[in-house]
């Protein structure tokens, strides 16, 4: 005769089984990124400490934590962004399908175009909208009006725009609301066939229903498209990513700034139902001690 | 430790005072409930059955609370299992509460019989167990003691044990004309009041094992519908979604 402990033991073992089987998937497959042993300097001052995670493919990633506790310093890191800091420094590595992202020999526009970003306040440029989804393909070559006009179609209707927009594609991208200017720069993110799209905090210059729009939309890519996110609405991880990463700042003993730390990292459902640490716990329930 | 959501955080912990608030009526009422039974004490019977009205008002305000921290705070990690616990364990207490009222109605019921002694003896011992497992089950939710809460299932065995014991006192007694058929039949159904007020501090220890540790204690049943859909011996209810974590079942166990 099995106890009730027996029974609970063996359920929980079936479950880290279960959970064990989906890593596997993940692992047999090569991770999009490792981050091994990163830290980030602005000048002296040590930014992140000590990062070491992987990005999987088709999956949504959420970068939490409070402010200053490097999440977007660690986000711009993905595509080199902070290359133009010129105080900023990188040390340890970023592996992108196994290259060094920092490896001289690396072109870091191309980095750029195979790793998009989106960032927080939507920045159309004062163009046509067509114009907007179509600047990044001709950057790299490409002329013919049929060829354009197909990306250009291909990209709103990626980014839930185009049934909006089709009948106007020749006015200005600034003259959409804003949550329709936020999902113009997702097409112009997607125009130029990017395999990471890294979204810094999308959501916070929008109303409820874009940023709805917004998180849907994310959902509808990540088969195309690995998606890393960071956001200051803990829901919005909650909802819309497989995984978390909890970031939170530590008193630097060499100076009043605090450094950025990776405190846990594991899938969402987990982190927010049942971390394993205990500073994840008080950061998601709003307690800190 | 400081909280950034105090006014939620208070709310929190007032849900969690009113759920030990009420286990604890019902704690205290289990050897009212006895004594009413042996001593044929028809005032304390009233006196119990009337309480019960104030326990299912305010077992549905708890739910009422929970129903809105859920709506409006959005709790997560141990605040939601602890939610979501509470809301479970209101109706378990909730439901003892009734079963308390069910033995008072079969003490009116059984009222003017003489008991043997050792019919007596058992229904005492009965309510202490009960009484003893409803202590532990909210004893280790205050004190968020996993272990406490694991060990009241075996508690529970000796309740089980004692009921069939009963039951075969009830035969002899019975079969010697000490009591008449009616009173038997009540006897026994009471002995499975208190066998079933122990199930309900048992689940109760399971929730604070979800709430503390984050993980559900596999029901009985769930266990063996699990068995049988592995070894195909009846064909699964096609579902949305195979959860990992099914609530378990309420069905007899």
């Amino acid at each position: 005769m099995t106890t009730v402990t027996d029974q609970t033991t063996q359920m929980r073992q079936e479950i880290q089984v279960s959970d064990a089987a989906e890593d596997h998937v993940h692992e047999t497959q090569h991770p999009v990124f490792e981050v091994i042993d990163l830290n980030v300097f602005y000048g002296a001052f040590l930014a992140v400490k000590d990062a070491n995670l992987s990005i999987r493919q088709h999956e949504i990633t959420a970068f939490i934590g409070p402010s200053g506790c490097g999440k977007t310093t660690m986000l711009r890191c993905f595509n080199r962004m902070n290359d133009f800091i010129e105080t900023a420094r990188v040390e340890g590595s970023i592996k992108y399908h196994g290259v060094d992202l920092y490896d001289p020999a690396v072109n870091s526009t191309e980095v750029r175009r195979r790793i998009g970003m989106v960032f927080q306040k939507p920045n159309p440029f004062p163009k046509s909208i067509y114009d907007n989804v179509a600047y990044g393909p001709r950057l790299s070559g490409i002329k013919k009006k049929g060829e354009l006009d197909e990306v250009v179609e291909r990209s709103l209707k990626g980014a839930a725009l185009w049934d909006e927009v089709k009948d106007r594609l020749k006015a200005s991208g600034l003259g959409l609301s804003g949550g329709q200017q936020q999902r113009l720069c997702i097409a112009r993110a997607i125009a130029v066939d990017p395999e990471v799209i890294l979204m810094d905090e999308p959501c916070s210059a929008l109303d409820p229903i874009a940023t709805a729009r917004i998180e849907d939309l994310m959902q509808e890519i990540k088969s195309k498209y690995t998606i890393i996110i960071v956001t200051h609405n803990m829901q919005q991880a909650a909802r819309v990513s497989d995984r978390t990463a909890f970031f939170t700042t530590e008193v630097n003993p060499d100076s009043d700034r605090r450094t950025g730390r990776l405190v846990e990292f594991d899938r969402t459902k987990k982190m927010f139902s049942n971390p394993n640490d205990e500073r994840t716990e008080q950061y998601v329930t709003g307690r800190f001690g | 430790m400081d909280s950034l959501r105090r006014t939620y955080h208070d709310e929190l912990a007032q849900a969690k005072d009113e759920l030990v608030r009420l286990a604890a009526v019902v704690t205290e009422s289990i050897p009212r409930a006895t004594a009413v039974l042996l001593d044929g004490d028809l005032e304390g019977a009233d006196y119990i059955i009337r309480g019960d009205d104030e326990i299912d008002a305010r077992a549905l305000d708890l739910e009422e609370q929970c129903y809105q921290i859920l709506a409006l705070q959005a709790p997560v990690a141990s605040e939601l299992r602890q939610v979501v616990a509470l809301m479970k364990m209101v109706a378990e207490v909730e439901r003892s509460a009734d079963l308390l009222c069910n033995i008072c109605k079969a003490a009116r019921r059984i009222y003017g019989h003489e008991l043997d002694p050792k019919l007596r003896g058992i229904i005492a011992r009965m309510g202490e167990q009960a009484q003893q497992l409803y202590d532990a089950a909210i004893e280790s939710f205050v004190e968020n003691d996993a272990a406490k809460a694991a060990a009241i299932d075996d508690m529970d065995s000796y309740l089980d044990g004692l009921q069939k014991q009963f039951v075969q006192a009830i035969f002899e007694s019975h079969a010697g004309g000490r009591i008449d058929l009616q009173v038997a039949v009540q006897l026994a159904v009471v002995a499975r009041f208190y066998e079933r007020i122990g199930d309900h501090a048992v689940n109760i220890g399971e929730r604070v094992r979800f709430v503390v540790t984050g993980w559900l204690p596999e029901h009985k049943g769930a266990a063996r519908f699990r068995n049988r859909d592995l070894t195909g011996e009846i064909p699964r209810i096609p579902s949305a979604s195979n959860s990992e974590s099914s609530a378990g079942g309420g069905g007899p166990d």
